[in-house]
């Protein structure tokens, strides 16, 4: 079963995702925050990870950056959760951006895309 | 124009003689031949030459000179006499007269006496003219000044060294009048001249140049000034000096700052909105597939889900609402026993679902108060929220506790409070908590809620006293007055908001 890795401050926003996913048939990992994301990343080496850019502590493209440097972690598909509209290009390596409240078709079309 | 000449002889043939001869020369020649005769000319006397024989030894007409020449201090007097008598005239007129010839009289002599009397004439003139120039300078040197003082800007006149050399009343004021010191020292309090300084730029390319600064004045105030500056050239059109010319900024860059975080404010409001409308959307999803899949426990999460969001919104709404509008308040008497079990409801559902123990102390018949209640509740809903939260964001212990206590004090008032163990607020917070889109929580916070809570017990004629220590929690203690308050309370309404920020810098001008 291919694993996405959720990581976003807002715990119902994490409670959605997760249910999303697993309900299409996909097993999820999360973290509320981009320190936890990290270790997270390293741990369950996810297929996807899904990121929001504003949360307390370090911010989105730190995180990206951090995993970027990691081996066996650059290489896996980024999609940008936001509620900045304007910030959709803030990682310019991230294979899709969608801003909240996101279409979750839309969302669900990317996943099954990039896994 | 001919100069006249006022001719007082009493010899009548030798006058016309005379005549004759000056108004060959272009003279306007006036004859008289009594002392009498001359008085009557004498009252619109406009002759600028008088040549009079003073036919001595009877000294009337000495007297008449005399008293044409006090009287008509511009007036050239030429005299002429007979040989023996010309000391004794000489005696009696002394320097009254430009010149003393002999009768009978030689033209050579009068030609030169008549042209000297001109030439003292045009140079009184010229005098004269002088003068006048001299007190219009005056007066407008005193304009010049007055203007000087009175502008509403900060003016200096500096030397190469950058030393003051004048300052107007304003500066004086604000900056103090030392001149000869420095311009660095007195605005920037500097040991140095500063970079990029206008006036250097001044001297050097007879410019004016304009810069932005911030200065301090002589009682520490930090002022924003716009600064333009200008040469001050010599006769030779090098520049000796350079004015500077500084309007205060301030207030306008006080409410410039203000609109810029009002922007920022709304900015994180709308990035908050987005996320509850996602976990909205969340919620959705989860009844739809329990629904679908007849998922009992997914459906009354998804159901709660939904429930706080939609609480969560409409709150947020409410209060852009109320900040968007400053409404009346419709009192009614309210059992306010029944009203603070109710506050004490709708928290403890926040506080029960965040783990935090939420204990009331609420004495049984406490009475009627007129309140809005909704409004009431809603700020009290709010204190009690925010220490529930507070506790949520605490991390320094474990168990956390919030306590709500209504009671009578006495002398008409009815009071509440609201403690916590919660993380507690530092002095900042402390300061700004009832300020406008002011939040300590993030994304999280729209930053109104406290605002409001804060106005509707001003309202109500209530007071709020905060006690806080960081982690160790924070009590508040709202006393509201039984009776509604008998004019209505004006409480600064949004648009009142928007003027005291305007007036916030008062006495900066």
């Amino acid at each position: 079963m291919k694993k996405i890795l959720i990581v976003d401050d807002d715990p119902n926003i994490v409670d959605y995702l997760v249910t999303l996913f697993e309900d299409n048939g996909y097993a999820t990992c999360s973290a509320g925050n981009a320190q936890d994301g990290f270790e997270m990343a390293k741990q369950e080496v996810p297929d996807l990870i899904t990121l929001d850019l504003e949360m307390p502590g370090e911010w989105g493209p730190r995180f990206y950056r951090k995993m970027s440097e990691e081996k066996n972690l650059k290489n896996i598909p980024v999609v940008v959760i936001t509620g900045f509209s304007g910030s959709e290009h803030a990682i310019g390596k991230a294979v899709a951006s969608l801003t909240k409240p996101f279409d979750r078709g839309e969302l669900l079309a990317i996943v099954k895309e990039y896994v | 124009m001919a100069t006249e000449i006022l001719l007082i002889d009493k010899d009548k043939s030798h006058a016309n003689a005379l005549a004759v001869y000056l108004e060959r020369q272009q003279f306007e020649v006036y004859k008289v031949d009594s002392c009498d005769a001359a008085m009557t000319y004498f009252d619109n006397l406009s002759a600028e030459i008088v040549l009079a024989d003073p036919g001595l030894p009877d000294t009337d007409t000495v007297h008449l000179l005399k008293q044409i020449k006090s009287s008509h201090p511009g007036i050239q007097l030429i005299l002429m006499c007979a040989d023996d008598s010309l000391d004794q005239a000489m005696d009696l007129l002394k320097q009254d007269v430009v010149h003393y010839l002999v009768k009978p009289v030689k033209s050579a002599a009068l030609d030169l006496a008549l042209k000297q009397a001109r030439t003292w004439i045009s140079m009184n003139n010229k005098m004269d003219r002088y003068e006048k120039k001299f007190k219009e300078m005056r007066n407008a040197q005193v304009l010049y000044q007055q203007l000087f003082d009175e502008v509403p800007c900060y003016i200096s006149v500096q030397d190469r060294e950058f030393r003051l050399t004048a300052t107007n009343r304003l500066f004086k004021r604000d900056f103090g009048d030392e001149i000869g010191s420095y311009c660095y020292e007195v605005y920037k309090h500097r040991g140095s001249p500063c970079n990029n300084c206008p006036v250097a730029a001044t001297f050097e390319d007879g410019l004016p140049h304009p810069t932005e600064e911030i200065v301090t004045s002589k009682s520490g105030k930090q002022y924003n000034v716009l600064t333009w500056t200008a040469p001050i050239r010599n006769v030779d059109g090098e520049v000796t000096q350079v004015m500077e010319m500084s309007t205060n900024i301030t207030r306008l860059r006080q409410l410039q700052d203000h609109l810029t975080s009002l922007g920022l404010m709304i900015g994180s409001m709308s990035h908050g909105v987005k996320g509850m409308l996602t976990a909205l959307d969340g919620g959705i999803y989860q009844l739809e597939t329990g629904l679908a899949r007849q998922d009992e426990k997914r459906i009354t999460k998804a159901f709660e889900q939904v429930q706080q969001m939609t609480g969560r919104i409409r709150k947020m709404v409410l209060e852009i609402l109320y900040y968007a509008k400053s409404r009346e308040l419709s009192y009614k008497p309210v059992d306010i026993t029944k009203m603070a079990e109710k506050v004490f409801g709708d928290a403890k559902a926040i506080a029960d679902k965040n783990g935090v123990v939420l204990e009331a102390d609420i004495a049984g018949d406490l009475g009627f108060v007129e309140v809005d209640s909704n409004w009431m509740q809603a700020a009290l809903v709010n204190f009690m929220e925010n220490a529930v939260d507070a506790c949520t964001y605490d991390q320094s212990k474990q168990d956390h506790k919030v306590s709500f206590k209504v009671f009578d004090p006495g002398n008409n008032r009815i009071c509440f409070i609201i403690e916590d163990n919660g993380m507690g607020m530092d002095r900042e917070t402390r300061e700004k908590m009832f300020t406008l889109f002011f939040t300590s929580k993030g994304s999280q916070g729209t930053g109104l809620g406290l605002f409001i809570a804060n106005r509707v017990i001003q309202q109500h004629g209530g007071t709020i006293k905060v006690e806080s220590e960081l982690q160790k929690g924070t009590r508040f203690k709202i006393c509201l007055p039984r009776k509604k308050p008998e004019q209505p309370l004006q409480v600064d309404d949004p648009g009142e908001w928007a003027n005291n920020l305007i007036d916030d810098g008062k006495g900066n001008a």
